[in-house]
């Protein structure tokens, strides 16, 4: 399920890399960067980032679509509107899936995320168009899964893509896998002591009932002795007494 | 891959029919457990009511002395193109005399069937025994006017306990070229089982009941927590290699692959799987009615317990006076 977001684009991403390897000039460039910043499909680009044609781009005037490159793969809306100045103007196409991978790296922080904050991140007013939004954007393409709470205006998130990753959030995932390991680690071992423990009540409880039933025999026996030994000196309520002790 | 009948009729001595060659027919076989259960109930049946009257049954076709009676039936599914699907089975009785099977029955059990199913065709025969007789054949080829490729079914009903596999094996019938004179024979297939939910439900069933056979409340908890471990051990082997692969990716022993990366991500954001507010209300409201309906029930049990101690020292204690009208003992 996470895996068929990836695969559709990774012959997106196949597709642009042999394309751009192929062009050469700096305006083709810029053209072909903006035409995989409004594909509808495509929302990694660190493959097209690490190019070395790309790098040619920089310090040319076109340097800006570079930087639009950059600012698809790692950053927000609120990035690109605190630096609208030295980034060219979004087509609609640019702007929406701006949006998508703003709602993609707030997925990345909390799992619950209040309408409230989706709303100023987003630039949407009203409560109808961000929820328009998020289900026809967002989780028709299969890029985020979750649950629209709207009494309590939450969007919970259970699934979400991930993005293109910056070499220090790396070390930040090794260390949660790290957690995650000893946390399970921790957990098998506590299951293990809760299976033997489980077996050894098991044992006592044997145990006990065994020792319950042992008791139980011998004094049936005593008593028969007893019964007997009295029936040849008394009769009567003595055989009344012991019968009603033979349950 | 159907033989021709001409083909057969010119064989009429019961050639040696097994083969240990694998069926080169291409032919996929799913099988459904319902004709596993109902093969083994036959056969079981069978055995119990021989064992039952004393005689040796007369359904068996060269059963010896000491080795319970062969069971014969039909299984029929579904064929669609390649894939060959067996979905349910009846049984049939096999003439001793004539050792052929009954024609009428077998055409009358087809109808009923063809009513409530009417996808289903006879796909072929089963048996059980250890391994393929002679006169296997023969029955074969009689079921080859129904369906021209037939399956035969054998299942092994000794019980082999260090056997890993299911004892039950499919036949193919193949015409094979043998001293010169082309021979239908059997050869060995292939197949997989295949479940519908209803099957998994009650396969799942049977499979859980031996340990609570034996056992205390102890035991099946053991049992239960055991699943749980294993499931637990699978994941976090499988964290691990992500893990280790991760942390050569920095150190730069494998190339990056970004969409690996992007993958894992994703992954990790996924944690903590639950931790809105409202998931521990419910949760810690659920384990307060658990361990209030286990304290209901340990009080139950004590009052319970605590009544019978009263009657029997009241019975036991009863002095002989109490019989005249008196009060009892303690109540």
């Amino acid at each position: 399920m996470a895996m068929d977001a990836e695969r559709r684009q990774a012959e997106l991403i196949a597709q642009f890399s042999a394309q751009a390897a192929a062009l050469s000039s700096a305006p083709q460039l810029a053209a072909l960067v903006l035409e995989a910043t409004s594909h509808p499909a495509l929302f990694a680009f660190s493959e097209l980032l690490t190019l070395p044609a790309l790098s040619k781009l920089a310090g040319t005037q076109y340097a800006s679509s570079l930087d639009l490159l950059r600012l698809f793969a790692y950053g927000t809306l609120k990035d690109y509107k605190s630096n609208s100045g030295s980034l060219p103007a979004l087509l609609p196409d640019q702007v929406r899936k701006l949006k998508q991978l703003s709602v993609l790296t707030l997925a990345e922080s909390t799992k619950i995320l209040p309408y409230d904050q989706l709303m100023q991140e987003l630039d949407v007013s009203n409560v109808r168009e961000l929820e328009d939004f998020l289900i026809n954007e967002c989780m028709y393409s299969g890029i985020v899964r979750g649950k629209l709470d709207q009494l309590r205006r939450c969007f919970e998130v259970q699934f979400a893509a991930g993005r293109d990753l910056t070499p220090d959030q790396l070390t930040n995932m090794i260390e949660t896998l790290s957690d995650w390991l000893g946390t399970s680690d921790s957990l098998l071992h506590q299951i293990q002591e809760k299976i033997k423990w489980a077996d050894t009540m098991s044992e006592v409880n044997k145990k006990h009932q065994k020792e319950f039933e042992d008791r139980v025999e011998e004094a049936k026996k005593s008593i028969k002795l007893n019964n007997l030994s009295r029936q040849t000196s008394t009769y009567g309520g003595m055989t009344t007494f012991s019968l009603n002790l033979e349950e | 891959m159907s033989a021709p009948s001409d083909a057969a009729a010119a064989v009429d001595t019961p050639a040696p029919t097994t083969a240990a060659a694998a069926s080169s027919g291409g032919f996929t076989f799913k099988l459904h457990p319902l004709v596993i259960v109902n093969v083994s109930d036959h056969h079981t049946r069978v055995k119990a009511q021989a064992a039952c009257s004393g005689d040796s049954s007369s359904s068996s076709s060269g059963a010896g002395a000491g080795q319970p009676p062969r069971v014969f039936g039909c299984v029929i599914g579904v064929q669609r193109g390649r894939t060959v699907e067996i979905f349910n089975s009846f049984e049939l009785v096999l003439d001793p005399v004539s050792g052929t099977l009954d024609r009428a029955f077998l055409e009358k059990k087809q109808e009923l069937y063809k009513k409530v199913f009417p996808d289903f065709y006879v796909l072929g025969w089963y048996s059980t025994g250890s391994d393929v007789h002679d006169t296997d054949m023969q029955i074969h080829k009689a079921l080859m006017d129904v369906n021209e490729s037939p399956v035969y079914l054998l299942l092994n009903p000794t019980i082999n306990l260090s056997q890993k596999d299911l004892p039950l094996t499919i036949y193919e019938s193949e015409l094979h070229v043998i001293d010169g004179s082309p021979q239908l024979i059997f050869v060995r297939s292939n197949y997989t089982i295949e479940t519908v939910e209803a099957e998994r439900i009650s396969v799942d069933h049977v499979a859980h009941l031996k340990p609570s056979d034996g056992g205390s409340a102890a035991t099946q908890l053991a049992a239960h927590l055991t699943g749980i471990h294993s499931a637990i051990k699978m994941l976090n082997s499988r964290v691990r290699v992500i893990h280790q692969y991760l942390v050569a990716m920095q150190k730069g022993d494998i190339p990056v692959d970004n969409s690996l990366l992007r993958q894992v991500s994703s992954l990790v954001r996924r944690l903590p799987a639950m931790e809105s507010q409202k998931f521990q209300d419910d949760f810690l409201m659920e384990y307060n009615d658990t361990l209030l309906m286990t304290y209901l029930a340990m009080f139950t049990n004590c009052s319970s317990t605590m009544n019978e101690l009263v009657e029997k020292i009241n019975t036991s204690y009863e002095r002989p006076t109490a019989r005249r009208g008196g009060r009892g003992a303690f109540m």
